[in-house]
């Protein structure tokens, strides 16, 4: 079990400007599991995903990847960030676009093609290939950005509020979207929301922080497991009773504010 | 239908009949009462002054060696401006280090360099692009470091996790990102390399447009001297025309619309 765990957060504390954002933070992550952050707004979630992810370093703790200490970014990790306009280059085609993240690599130009349609097949935008970004909705900019990660063929999956700034219809059909392709893949996931259903619904396990825990006070204050057979559906999953507990003690725990 | 087509011709007319009655009135005003001047030359003149300018060869001539040499010089500056502003743009060190050479060579006239450039390279094409080149150089540096501090900080971070290389940052990140901005530096470095061309050759340069009009000036030739002012007027109002097409052309290719 223990060679499993493919990303340790070992007592992660991050400081910006002075302040203490995220105190001592430990969370271990399986390979293959979907794990979920949420938690009010200012209390660290994100801060903690960059961290993870390299982009940013802790004040103190380390995280390990695969044993090995994380210094900066890794193509073993995809990022996928919330606001899908300035992370696509304008200026590039939906599949110039996944094309740099094989640039990076290096991979030949032979393989290029079949690797950027095999990612747009999974997303459904192959027919959208030749069009630039301004040309797309925003789900089907999100759905380009996440077409980018999954040609980097990552381990680790990093979603900063990936579907916060869609329409309700939309976020729910990428979330189907996502779980199909992460439970077809293989990924390991780790994805912050402030929506609290989202993450239920998604995760394997849903992990909840609390913003200003107070001196001594842990900022992560809650870890529930989801035990919700897969795959899941929006209707029938949504009115199982094992969701609608964790739903109701999540939202007891938010709306209290802290322990 | 009549009446439809004359509202139209109307309608394009519009801008033009005050420049065409304030042409007529000078024309009136320097036949009757500007007759016996020798400062005065009625539109006329000045025409008759464009034709034999065309028919002697010397419009074309003097046009290329005026354009000539603000493109030489433009195309210095960008190189070495554009070169330098991203330098200065990715390094914050590099733009403290230069800040205080730059803030006291940039405010220096550049026609005050003519005395300079003239013992350095003589009369000519070199004096004159090197005036030019110095004048849009800062433009274009300060322009150009502007722009690779204004790149979206996110593409850098998208340039990070993708694990891009520093060269290859550059030239697939920022290069096409600052791109429409150097775009817009390039019309103001058009504007700039004319204006500094034709000075040049007004005060110390023998060649080009500016020298032809203060030769006619000075040969008492008012007719010809206007003839070349209208003649500067409209290459500076197509070159700039033409720099303004192209750089909202490349705004909306690089996507600047989005």
């Amino acid at each position: 079990m223990a060679q499993d765990t493919v990303l340790k957060i070992n007592q992660v504390a991050i400081t910006l400007g002075g302040r203490e954002v995220l105190s001592p933070t430990t969370l271990d992550v399986v390979r293959g599991e979907f794990v979920c952050i949420v938690g009010p707004s200012g209390c660290g979630k994100t801060t903690l995903l960059r961290a993870a992810s390299g982009l940013l370093a802790p004040a103190s703790g380390e995280v390990l990847r695969n044993g090995v200490r994380v210094t900066e970014p890794s193509r073993e990790v995809a990022f996928v960030f919330q606001d899908y306009g300035r992370a696509l280059l304008p200026w590039r085609t939906v599949e110039g676009n996944i094309a740099l993240a094989l640039e990076a690599e290096d991979v030949p130009d032979a393989q290029r093609q079949g690797r950027i349609a095999d990612v747009l097949k999974k997303v459904g935008l192959l027919q959208h290939r030749q069009k630039f970004p301004a040309q797309l909705s925003g789900g089907m900019q999100q759905r380009v950005q996440i077409a980018r990660c999954l040609a980097q063929q990552p381990q680790v999956l990093m979603m900063d509020e990936p579907f916060g700034a869609l329409d309700a219809l939309t976020r729910q059909s990428l979330q189907d979207e996502l779980a199909r392709l992460v439970l077809n893949d293989g990924l390991t996931v780790l994805f912050v929301t402030h929506d609290l259903e989202e993450a239920i619904y998604l995760g394997d396990r849903v992990v909840a922080l609390q913003a200003n825990p107070g001196p001594g006070r842990p900022s992560l204050a809650r870890m529930l497991d989801v035990r919700i057979p897969r795959p899941r559906t929006q209707l029938a999953t949504r009115e199982h009773p094992e969701f609608l507990r964790l739903r109701r003690e999540l939202f007891a725990f938010i709306e209290q504010g802290h322990d | 239908m009549i009446d439809h087509v004359g509202t139209r011709l109307m309608i394009t007319l519009r801008p033009w009949w005050f420049p065409a009655v304030t042409l007529g009135l000078f024309e009136w005003y320097a036949r009757t009462a500007g007759k016996s001047s020798d400062a005065i030359a009625p539109p006329s003149a000045a025409l008759a002054g464009f034709v034999s300018a065309v028919s002697d060869g010397s419009l074309l001539s003097a046009t290329a060696f005026t354009l000539g040499s603000a493109a030489l010089g433009l195309l210095l500056a960008c190189v070495l401006g554009i070169g330098a502003g991203i330098a200065l743009g990715l390094s914050p060190r590099a733009a403290r280090l230069s800040f205080l050479s730059i803030e006291v060579f940039r405010p220096i006239p550049s026609v005050a360099l003519i005395p300079l450039s003239m013992l350095m390279f003589g009369f000519g094409l070199r004096m004159e692009f090197s005036i030019v080149a110095f004048a849009c150089f800062w433009p274009m540096l300060l322009l150009s470091q502007a722009a690779v501090l204004q790149v979206e900080p996110r593409l850098l971070e998208v340039s990070q996790v993708l694990g891009l290389r520093p060269l290859q940052r550059a030239r697939k990140i920022i290069l096409p990102a600052i791109t429409p901005r150097l775009f817009v530096a390039l019309r103001l470095g058009v504007a700039v390399a004319l204006v500094v061309a034709v000075t040049v050759e007004i005060a110390a340069n023998p060649n080009g447009m500016g020298y032809a009009m203060i030769i006619a000036q000075q040969s008492l030739n008012p007719g010809l001297m206007l003839a070349w002012l209208m003649w500067i007027s409209i290459v500076g109002f197509a070159i700039n025309f033409g720099a303004l097409k192209l750089e909202r052309a490349v705004a909306r290719r690089m996507g600047q619309s989005a």
